[in-house]
């Protein structure tokens, strides 16, 4: 039943006969009643018509006589139907002439003169409950005024009218069978593209993201969703394939701590040493085990950044102060490079201090890894509509404009050669761009010859989009 | 001092337990929740140190039947996970742990989270802090070494200010860079190192005998070394 209820062909089916049961009976109603009242007009006429005849008969010379002597030749003028009844009366009500073979009673309406109308002809009912009908005329027989009074049973009718009836009820059935059949047989056939689509899509596997749903000979209704279903699914390719490459990435990036780790460790467990040798090796075990662990935080970060776990927690703050902190924290080690910090600017920014300030530190950190020394680096704020834009420019050995714009992906280093002996885990510039991505803002890079700068725009309070908003 | 450890994994119990023992503390460890509310509930423990996926009776069932008995309410309990999801810090720190580390953390991170803890109650900020011959003025923020003024930068005088408050405690660079520039994250070591080598030049560099060491591959420690000391 549940499954019945769901189902949409059923579901139309149901309408559809129930939309074409109303119609037909709408319709069979309609001729109905029109049938019905064309036949008693054609009736009320003949009924007048007999009325009339009876009265230029009467108009005749010796119509008196005739009357007595032989009444049953006015009832021969009704055709001779024995449903045919006429009665004759004198002005003081008195019946001169009644021909009533089966004896029926009827009612006598007011007599209308000597042409009566439609209005004038009264109902009755019969003594086995047929309709009867009957009208009464003026008319002169031998010069004194009689009333002529028509009546007629209409035994057949009712009997008509009911087989007629019937045969709309059974029309309407009819019609609403077969558009049963012929709407389940459409729907089935019409969503036959439907099942292919399904048949399609139940083949998808994690191997085989690169096929689409064929849109080929779909009707334009499923074409919508078809387009929806291929672009998920090229989403989806997207995702994985990234997954994938990541996975590939780590695993690369992983190695290469793993196996000083390893190598380091085995090759001083080789020989006895002093205690001073053990002592350096566990240092630098440590070292490496410092930069798996930043690894692993930083992946996880991205993959929940990704999966929109991370909610950034957003304040209005001071631009300037922000990059100052900044600047304050790596002031040691630009001083040991000979680097100056400069912030510039002014406006204010809607951000997470946490996720902004971890954005900013990292763009600095590498800022002043590629400076020239002696240069300075530039942490420079403005407000305009729309955007809070912070920046951070160096000047230092030139960037081909061919690695612009995979700068942000993970692990991707301009410089191949330079590896991550200086620390860096190749993650520092795709954290911004997750970063940025919770915001709902953008990070981007140009390059004016020797000058590199990093942007980040942050949208400003009306614009904000996000999970928060 | 008696710390008591719960956790089941071989290898992490084993060096916590020695770490801790080393450290100076006391150390019962159990290597299951159960076993670790048995040892808590026969008393003499001031503080837990809990790791959350146990088998059997994990660290959230732990802490909430520590809680619940008046006995041992009153321990503070050192989470320890390998999930830093915020759902699962707010957790245990609904349920009533006092504090929470992330696997992996530094194991100086724990002593100094440990130490945090169990100095809880009235903490008295000292005025005058002495480390040898350094005198440290913590309210009018002067410095003086041997008799001699010592001129430092507000980020200088808050990181001496954070290594003599914690004399003798080795601090990680995590640490020092959370207590002292509020950054919260994982960040370049290299900046604190640059930034202690700068307090160094003033506070070591011209005295004979130097109260900032390095622990290499943990931290740094401001303290009076005997001579020849690392």
């Amino acid at each position: 039943m549940i499954r019945l209820r769901r189902s949409l062909a059923a579901r139309v089916t149901a309408m559809f006969v129930l939309i074409v049961a109303l119609a037909a009976s709408g319709l069979g109603t309609y001729l109905y009643a029109h049938f019905v009242s064309e036949i008693e007009r054609r009736d009320d006429t003949a009924l007048l018509g007999k009325l009339r005849q009876i009265q230029l008969l009467l108009g005749r010379p010796g119509a008196a006589e005739l009357l007595r002597s032989q009444p049953d030749l006015f009832r021969d003028t009704m055709s001779g139907q024995e449903n045919s009844l006429v009665r004759f009366l004198a002005p003081d009500g008195t019946v001169l002439a009644d021909i009533n073979a089966s004896g029926e009673r009827y009612p006598v309406p007011p007599s209308a003169g000597p042409s009566p109308g439609r209005a004038a002809i009264a109902g009755w009912t019969g003594s086995r409950g047929d309709r009867g009908r009957v009208v009464a005329g003026s008319a002169r027989l031998d010069g004194s005024p009689v009333t002529v009074v028509v009546a007629r049973l209409y035994a057949e009718r009712a009997a008509m009218f009911a087989a007629y009836r019937r045969h709309i009820a059974w029309a309407v059935a009819l019609s609403a069978l077969a558009a049963a059949v012929c709407s389940a047989l459409m729907l089935h056939r019409g969503l036959r593209s439907l099942r292919t689509v399904a048949s399609h899509a139940a083949l998808v596997r994690p191997g085989t993201l690169a096929q689409r749903l064929d849109a080929g000979d779909a009707p334009s209704e499923l074409l919508p969703l078809i387009d929806a279903l291929n672009a998920m699914l090229e989403r989806l390719q997207a995702g994985y394939e990234r997954l994938s490459g990541f996975s590939a990435d780590l695993a690369h990036e992983f190695r290469t701590p793993v196996a000083n780790l390893l190598g380091q460790s085995q090759v001083m467990l080789a020989q006895p040493r002093g205690a001073d040798e053990y002592e350096a090796l566990l240092a630098s075990n440590i070292e490496e085990l410092e930069r798996l662990a930043r690894m692993i935080e930083s992946m996880l970060f991205l993959a929940r950044a990704e999966q929109d776990e991370v909610l950034p927690a957003r304040q209005e703050l001071d631009a300037p102060a922000e990059l100052a902190k900044i600047a304050d924290f790596y002031e040691g080690m630009a001083e040991e490079r000979s680097l100056r910090l400069a912030c510039t600017g002014g406006g204010t920014v809607l951000a997470d201090p946490l996720l902004l300030r971890r954005a900013l530190a990292n763009l600095v950190s590498n800022a002043m890894r590629h400076a020239d020394e002696g240069s300075i680096v530039t942490l420079h704020a403005q407000a305009s509509a729309g955007a809070t834009v912070l920046s951070v420019e160096n000047t230092g050995a030139p960037i081909a404009p061919e690695h612009l714009p995979h700068l942000f992906e993970r692990f991707y280093r301009a410089d191949t050669a330079r590896g991550n002996a200086d620390g860096s885990t190749g993650l520092g510039l795709a954290i911004v761009r997750a970063i940025m991505d919770v915001h709902g803002g953008s990070a981007g890079v140009e390059v004016a010859g020797a000058c590199i700068r990093f942007t980040l725009a942050f949208p400003t309070a009306g614009t904000v989009r996000g999970p928060d908003h | 001092m008696t710390i008591l450890v719960i956790e089941d994994e071989p290898k992490t119990g084993d060096y916590l337990q020695r770490g801790l023992a080393e450290s100076g503390f006391g150390v019962q460890l159990a290597r299951n929740g159960r076993d670790g509310l048995a040892i808590a509930r026969e008393g003499g423990v001031e503080l837990v140190v809990l790791d959350v996926m146990l088998p059997g009776m994990d660290g959230w069932q732990v802490l909430e039947a520590l809680r619940a008995s008046p006995a041992t309410e009153q321990i503070p309990v050192l989470f320890l996970t390998a999930r830093d999801e915020v759902h699962d810090r707010v957790r245990g720190l609904e349920l009533g742990a006092d504090d929470y580390l992330v696997k992996p953390f530094a194991f100086v991170e724990l002593v100094a989270r440990i130490r945090t803890l169990l100095r809880r109650g009235p903490v008295r900020e000292e005025e005058l802090i002495h480390i040898g011959d350094l005198e440290i003025d913590v309210i009018r923020r002067r410095v003086r070494r041997a008799g001699t003024a010592i001129v430092l930068t507000a980020q200088e005088f808050a990181l001496l200010h954070l290594l003599a408050r914690r004399q003798g405690q080795v601090l990680s660079r995590a640490l020092i860079a959370s207590q002292v520039w509020d950054m919260n994250f994982d960040s370049d070591t290299n900046v604190i190192d640059a930034a202690v080598r700068r307090l160094r030049r003033k506070i070591d560099d011209p005295f004979p005998q130097k109260l900032i060491h390095t622990r290499r591959g943990m931290g740094y420690v401001c303290e009076v070394q005997a001579a020849g000391g690392a």
